[in-house]
């Protein structure tokens, strides 16, 4: 409850603070806008010269890009902490966040959010719609509510994966660049994963499971049967790499060094 | 030239020092060149050529360009964006050098770092794992060598006039992703510009940004002629000479527009 | 009266990492790094009573900011045992950083781009205070510090001695018993920093409110806390009152004279021969000083013979600054 309302001083606050520079949330936006069409338009001149992509269609590629949009913008709102390791640690703002009587992952989730990211979700939720109308599909009534299940589960995947990388620094004192190129392998959950070798596949299920963000929940809804289990995994999966992640956290903490002055 | 080249030492040693950067970076390029060269074998499928080009060629194509953007990348954009609004500029133009030139450089002494120690050890990694051709033609490696180097030279110019504009605008990072993501597409590093629809290579045959990613690729799996190989090198070699233009008159307003303002 | 602080035998390390020299070294480092392991704070006990003021000093690097960090719950130890206000800090640190406040003076420790008061209102609900609470306790703090026209900016607009005073009032918004003040008047002026001296010395007294305090302006440490713990090292080499410091380390007074007449320090030494003194001369002045023991005895019987075949122009009796002794013991070390 105290969370709860903690977080929702901290949005106002936000909201407060961004408002001040509108041209600069115009131009994220923007350019958020942008990566995601350079995304659709790889996706539309590939199937320039294509039919199927290992058995799937044009809509239904789009559809899967789409359904990944909304989890990696709920994402990118909330655990955008790529420069954890230049701001927290190395100018060790982490002080600040351990003097405080708040958890010091939440406050760090507080500080950083962008909420203008959620935008994305807007767009992707779009382009569902649009792919979803070419290809016929049907809304049922437990459609929205697992959707919204899905969508948490992906976020907390992302968000698990990207709190366990951000923990690396509090055990190895290097910059790492692990956290920018794990953007790109992120992508790939985009794409069905049956068109990578089994070790990738493997890789994208179990370790780094960011098929749990697109393909597989996205299969639900496109009907995909012989997907259905998975799909029904990424609630689980989600909070079973969320609760890892805060335990690694909460160990990482007590290693924490500080910066020296 | 002695201070550039001490520069370009100076910022070898400083990457040597992030040294985990290394070994994570090439196990993560891999990854997503495979990505790559399995999502573009589903694409061909049974089909033997796209646009003239094999799956093996294609898959070279993603390794080298992925491989060479880590020579051409660099960030020094986003250093000059927040060197400009930390006000050091102001102390870095009284400095006995020139400040793009010493920024080229910095950049340069990043990439060569990156070619030994990332491009061509994650080339030889990548080449066990996935199948790719290499050519036996001393040309073509010559060319390609040029060809790198000038597309080094288009990169780091765009990225000059992007961290110039810090001075015009309030706040640039939006414009710094903007520019990248729009070169990952049009220079080719994600589909060869040739893949395209017909409409659309004609503009962006009129564009600096092949040069930078297309080009070289194409000429590293053989995928050029040789005369075509030489065009394409002119054409980069032209547009290295034409993105001056705008760097020296945005730099000279900029200049200006410290002096007035203070930085 | 129960302890505020209580630390014993404790003990932090850090891994220094070197680099070797040139473009062979960092190709060496490239495979595997130098390191050793350096003590910042070595096997330290002391303890701090609730509604003490304590100074914290100690030369660049001899592990206060360690300590203080250890006592936040920031750092954890190597070793050896914190209990602050009852609880284990680094345990039970949410919990625990509710009864304290902390300033370093270095860092800010509120939100760069927000307005004082918007820190200040985010901080009063991060730690559940109540309307009338922050009412009746931040009305007062806001207009001794005198901040109440910086509010309405943000941070990173105000001078450093306006940001200080915002700092500290922001530590005190739930009024913690136990203050933890790390170079908290550095770069001050001297209004400022008299400013806060008068306003920590006002919370003591009204709250009981414990102040472990470090800093390099010794003025600070004598305007406010009759003891100080010294550490040299990592290690604690004093710990006790600030008057027995001085007396124990003040090198007795000095005397200075000038003579209206020429006079050498032979005579001086002639005319003295039956004390205890030790005469220096400062040839460009021609000032004379005597170091003599603290003893009033003997400094008026030393005077008066000196007087007595003298003609003197100007005396001065001079005790030796705390800033002297602190040197000395930094200088020589406690022997
Ligand atoms: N994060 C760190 N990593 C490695 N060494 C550190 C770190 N923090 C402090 N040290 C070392 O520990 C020692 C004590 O540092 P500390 O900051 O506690 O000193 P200090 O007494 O606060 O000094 P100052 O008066 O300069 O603030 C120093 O030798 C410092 O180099
Ligand atoms: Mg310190």
């Amino acid at each position: 409850m105290f969370y709860i309302r903690i977080f929702f001083q901290y949005v106002a606050q936000y909201m407060k603070t961004r408002m001040q520079y509108r041209a600069d949330l115009f131009v994220e936006i923007f350019s958020d806008l942008l990566f995601q069409a350079v995304n659709l338009i790889f996706i539309l001149v590939v199937f320039g010269h294509t039919n199927l992509l290992g058995g799937w269609t044009r809509d239904e590629i789009i559809f899967i890009y789409g359904f990944f949009l909304v989890p990696y913008a709920l994402f990118s709102s909330f655990f955008n902490i790529w420069d954890f390791n230049e701001r927290y640690i190395v100018k060790g703002e982490l002080d600040r966040i351990l003097t405080r009587p708040i958890h010091s992952l939440f406050q760090i989730v507080l500080e950083r959010m962008e909420l203008e990211s959620l935008f994305g979700a807007v767009t992707g939720i779009a382009v569902m719609f649009y792919a979803g109308n070419s290809l016929g599909l049907k809304l049922s009534w437990a459609d929205p509510f697992l959707f919204l299940l899905f969508v948490l589960g992906g976020m907390l995947v992302y968000g698990g994966i990207f709190i366990m990388i951000a923990c690396i620094s509090f055990w190895a004192d290097a910059r790492t660049s692990i956290m920018p190129m794990m953007y790109n392998i992120g992508n790939y959950g985009r794409y069905p994963v049956d068109i990578y070798n089994s070790v990738i596949r493997f890789v994208l299920t179990w370790v780094l499971p960011f098929a749990f963000v697109g393909v597989y929940p996205a299969a639900f809804f496109l009907g995909k049967e012989e997907w259905f289990l998975y799909s029904f995994l990424t609630p689980v999966i989600g909070i079973v790499f969320f609760g890892i992640s805060i335990l690694i956290w909460n160990s990482g903490v007590k290693r924490y060094r500080g910066a020296g002055n | 030239m002695d201070k550039y080249l001490e520069m370009i030492r100076i910022r070898f040693l400083m990457m040597l020092a992030y040294r985990t950067n290394y070994y994570t970076g090439i196990l993560i390029y891999s990854i997503n060149i495979g990505a790559y060269y399995f999502l573009w074998s589903a694409i061909y499928g049974e089909k033997d050529a796209i646009e003239g080009m094999s799956v093996i060629q294609m898959s070279t194509y993603v390794a080298v360009a992925w491989m060479a953007r880590a020579f051409y990348f660099n960030n020094i954009d986003r250093e000059m964006a927040a060197e400009i609004k930390e006000g050091k500029v102001a102390v870095e133009l009284i400095r006995p050098y020139n400040y793009l030139g010493m920024k080229t450089m910095q950049g340069l002494g990043e990439g060569v770092f990156r070619l030994f120690f990332f491009s061509v050890p994650g080339m030889v990694i990548v080449s066990f794992i996935f199948p790719l051709q290499f050519s036996a033609d001393l040309t073509t490696w010559l060319f390609f060598a040029v060809s790198i180097l000038l597309s080094f030279f288009i990169n780091t110019q765009i990225n000059l006039l992007t961290g110039i504009t810090t001075f015009f605008l309030f706040n640039n990072t939006g414009l710094i992703r903007a520019k990248r993501v729009v070169i990952d597409l049009f220079s080719g590093l994600l589909i060869p510009i040739s893949f395209f629809p017909n409409w659309a290579q004609d503009i962006l045959k009129y564009l600096p940004f092949q040069g930078i990613s297309y080009v070289p690729s194409m000429i590293f799996t053989n995928s050029f002629s040789n005369n075509e190989a030489i065009q394409a090198i002119i054409l980069q070699g032209v547009w290295v000479i034409i993105l001056v233009i705008p760097i020296q008159i945005l730099w000279v307003i900029a200049k200006k527009q410290l002096i007035i303002q203070g930085g | 009266m129960k302890d505020a602080i209580t630390v014993r035998n404790l003990k932090k390390e850090f891994k220094a990492y070197s680099s070797r020299s040139g473009l062979k070294g960092a190709f060496r480092d490239l495979l595997t790094r130098n390191y050793k392991i350096v003590p910042a704070v070595n096997d330290i006990s002391f303890n701090v009573k609730q509604g003490e003021m304590v100074g914290y000093i100690g030369e660049n690097g001899a592990g206060k900011s360690t300590t203080i960090k250890m006592l936040t719950g920031i750092l954890t130890p190597t070793s050896g045992g914190v209990i602050v206000n009852g609880m284990n800090p680094h345990r039970d640190r949410e919990k625990f950083v509710s009864t304290i406040g902390v300033v370093f003076g270095q860092r800010s420790q509120l939100w760069w781009d927000i307005a004082v008061q918007e820190s200040f209102r985010l901080l009063k609900k991060v730690y559940k205070v109540s309307d009338e609470q922050y009412e009746s306790h931040m009305a007062h703090v806001i207009k001794t510090l005198d901040i109440e026209p910086l509010l309405d900016k943000p941070v990173r607009k105000l001078s450093l001695g306006q940001r200080m005073r915002c700092e500290l009032a922001a530590a005190l918004i739930h009024n913690p018993p136990l203050l933890f003040l790390d170079e908290p008047t550095i770069g001050l002026d001297v209004l400022v920093k008299l400013r806060i001296r008068e306003f920590l010395k006002e919370i003591n007294k009204k709250y009981n409110t414990t102040i472990l305090l470090t800093t390099h302006d010794l003025t600070d440490i004598e305007a406010l806390c009759e003891r100080v713990v010294m550490l040299d090292d990592g290690k604690v080499i004093y710990d006790g009152a600030l008057k027995s410091l001085k007396e124990k380390w003040g090198e007795g007074k000095e005397i200075e004279f000038q003579f209206l007449e020429e006079v050498e320090l032979a005579d001086l030494n002639k005319i003295t021969a039956s004390s205890e003194v030790k005469w220096e001369k400062d040839e460009k002045k021609a000032i004379f000083t005597a170091v003599v023991e603290d003893d009033d005895e003997l400094i008026s019987l030393l005077i008066a013979k000196v007087v007595a075949a003298l003609k003197i122009k100007d005396i001065n009796i001079k005790e030796t600054s705390t800033e002297e002794i602190i040197r000395n013991i930094y200088d020589r070390g406690i022997s």
